[in-house]
């Protein structure tokens, strides 16, 4: 699974390299290193949503404090099944 | 046509106790790549030494950049120069820098002040000078072909006595500035820090309250260094092409800020955008990477940043060990922007990002214009040039 997080202004602004760090972590406490890739993008051209995370078509608005329900919800899951 | 260019820094310190200082360094830059360089030190201190270095610096710098002889320039001086109430003098030392980079070729003309030291190759280089005496001056004139790395240092007598009495018996000794500057003159580094380096030994002499106005004025001789900056994409999506073929064709070092701008260079170029994770200062969003272009990072934020660093540089610099050493993006393009480059082409795109007119975000669009211009009028400072086309 490839996830991609936008480090563009607006979404940095909004705490990207909080989402990223908090992702990167939970992707080492859960073992996935294997199965999931973190990506970065510039701009997705979705700014109002930010941050922008995107998994294949999907684009999820995530902030530092969201991560973790995200992971739950939308990476583990898939991954899991 | 050669390709040199003068590198010049200059800072002056007031001598303790006053608020003017009575040294003055006047620059004159023309089209054609000549420059003027005038460092004159007036009689006494505070109001009055300033009028009087200011004048003769002014007159001196306009008249030779006019063609006009040391002669001439002496006999204005002389009939100009208010007398001193005190001592019935008008007096002001100089000391002229006049390049002539077409030939490669620098004249410098000297009076009073301290003798101009030339670092070359990292050594002392004496060169000839020429005694002449108008109207009981002694000037000393000289004309010497210059090569890339020479460094001229321009100063003041306050900088040779530098802990006179205090620190030091005699004070600091032409020849110990020299000793001092030698190792100091291979390093790389730009005529503003060679510049700062020795007026805060000075200073750090005089136990940072100078006995005198002091000044220091650096020049070195370097390549021009073209870079190129994109911002931002064009207010019209059909100039895309246009703006790209035009910023792509220029000579020199590649930037490109922002990431719907780094977007439409990877469609340009055919080569895909990779971003990078490496949050090296988690306030700069990371730089990224396309083929064929130096340096890829995002727009305001990072330039906001460098404009902190362009505004503090012209003042006292002291975030220089920041952005000369750490690799985050802004740190990077001031690297670019302040020390490689001398000529700085700037492309901005006038294109209005809906998503970051939102009241929450300070990134408005009249922000991106206004740092741009901030940014642009502080590297002029620096005495790069600079030409701004906008799309």
């Amino acid at each position: 699974m490839i996830i991609v997080i936008c480090i563009g202004s607006s979404c940095h602004l909004k705490g990207a390299q909080r989402v990223v760090e908090k992702l990167q972590m939970l992707v080492i406490e859960n073992q996935l290193e294997n199965k999931v890739i973190l990506n970065g993008s510039f701009c997705m051209g979705n700014c109002t949503k930010g941050v922008c995370v995107q998994i294949g078509e999907m684009i999820y608005s995530v902030s530092p404090e969201s991560v973790e329900t995200f992971f739950q919800n939308e990476v583990l899951h898939a991954v899991q099944r | 046509m050669n390709d040199l260019c003068t590198d010049i820094g200059y800072i002056s310190l007031a001598k303790y106790g006053e608020q003017l200082c009575g040294d003055h360094v006047d620059i004159i830059h023309k089209d054609d790549g000549t420059t003027v360089v005038v460092l004159a030190d007036g009689l006494g201190s505070g109001v009055k030494a300033c009028i009087l270095s200011t004048l003769t610096s002014k007159i001196i710098s306009s008249m030779i950049n006019n063609g006009m002889s040391i002669e001439e320039c002496n006999a204005t001086i002389a009939a100009t120069l208010p007398v001193c109430s005190e001592r019935q003098l008008a007096y002001s030392t100089f000391t002229v820098f006049h390049s002539l980079l077409q030939s490669e070729e620098v004249e410098i003309i000297q009076f009073d002040n301290p003798f101009v030291i030339l670092l070359r190759e990292g050594e002392f280089f004496e060169f000839p000078k020429t005694k002449i005496e108008i109207q009981e001056k002694i000037i000393y004139c000289s004309r010497i072909p210059v090569q890339e790395g020479d460094i001229f240092i321009l100063m003041s007598d306050g900088a040779v006595h530098a802990g006179v009495g205090k620190i030091l018996n005699f004070g600091w000794k032409r020849e110990d500035i020299i000793q001092y500057m030698k190792p100091l003159s291979v390093v790389g580094y730009t005529a503003k820090t060679l510049t700062r380096i020795l007026i805060d030994e000075c200073s750090r002499l005089y136990e940072e309250k100078p006995r005198d106005d002091t000044t220091v004025c650096t020049i070195r001789i370097r390549k021009r260094e073209p870079m190129n900056l994109l911002i931002g994409p064009p207010s019209n999506k059909d100039d895309d092409i246009k703006m790209m073929s035009l910023f792509f064709s220029k000579a020199g070092k590649h930037i490109i800020c922002g990431g719907t701008t780094a977007k439409i260079a990877s469609e340009y170029l055919q080569k895909p955008v990779i971003p990078s994770f490496n949050y090296i200062d988690p306030a700069i969003p990371p730089v990224g990477h396309i083929e064929g272009v130096d340096l890829v990072t995002e727009g305001v934020i990072t330039i906001n940043r460098v404009l902190q660093y362009a505004q503090n540089y012209l003042t006292d610099n002291d975030f220089f060990a920041d952005w000369n050493f750490k690799k985050d993006a802004a740190s990077l393009i001031s690297c670019m922007l302040f020390e490689e480059a001398t000529d700085i082409n700037f492309f901005v795109g006038k294109a209005v990002n809906p998503a970051h007119q939102n009241p929450d975000l300070p990134i408005t669009f009249s922000i991106k214009m206004q740092l741009i211009d901030e940014l642009v009028l502080c590297l002029e400072q620096m005495g790069k040039r600079i030409k701004v086309s906008y799309f």
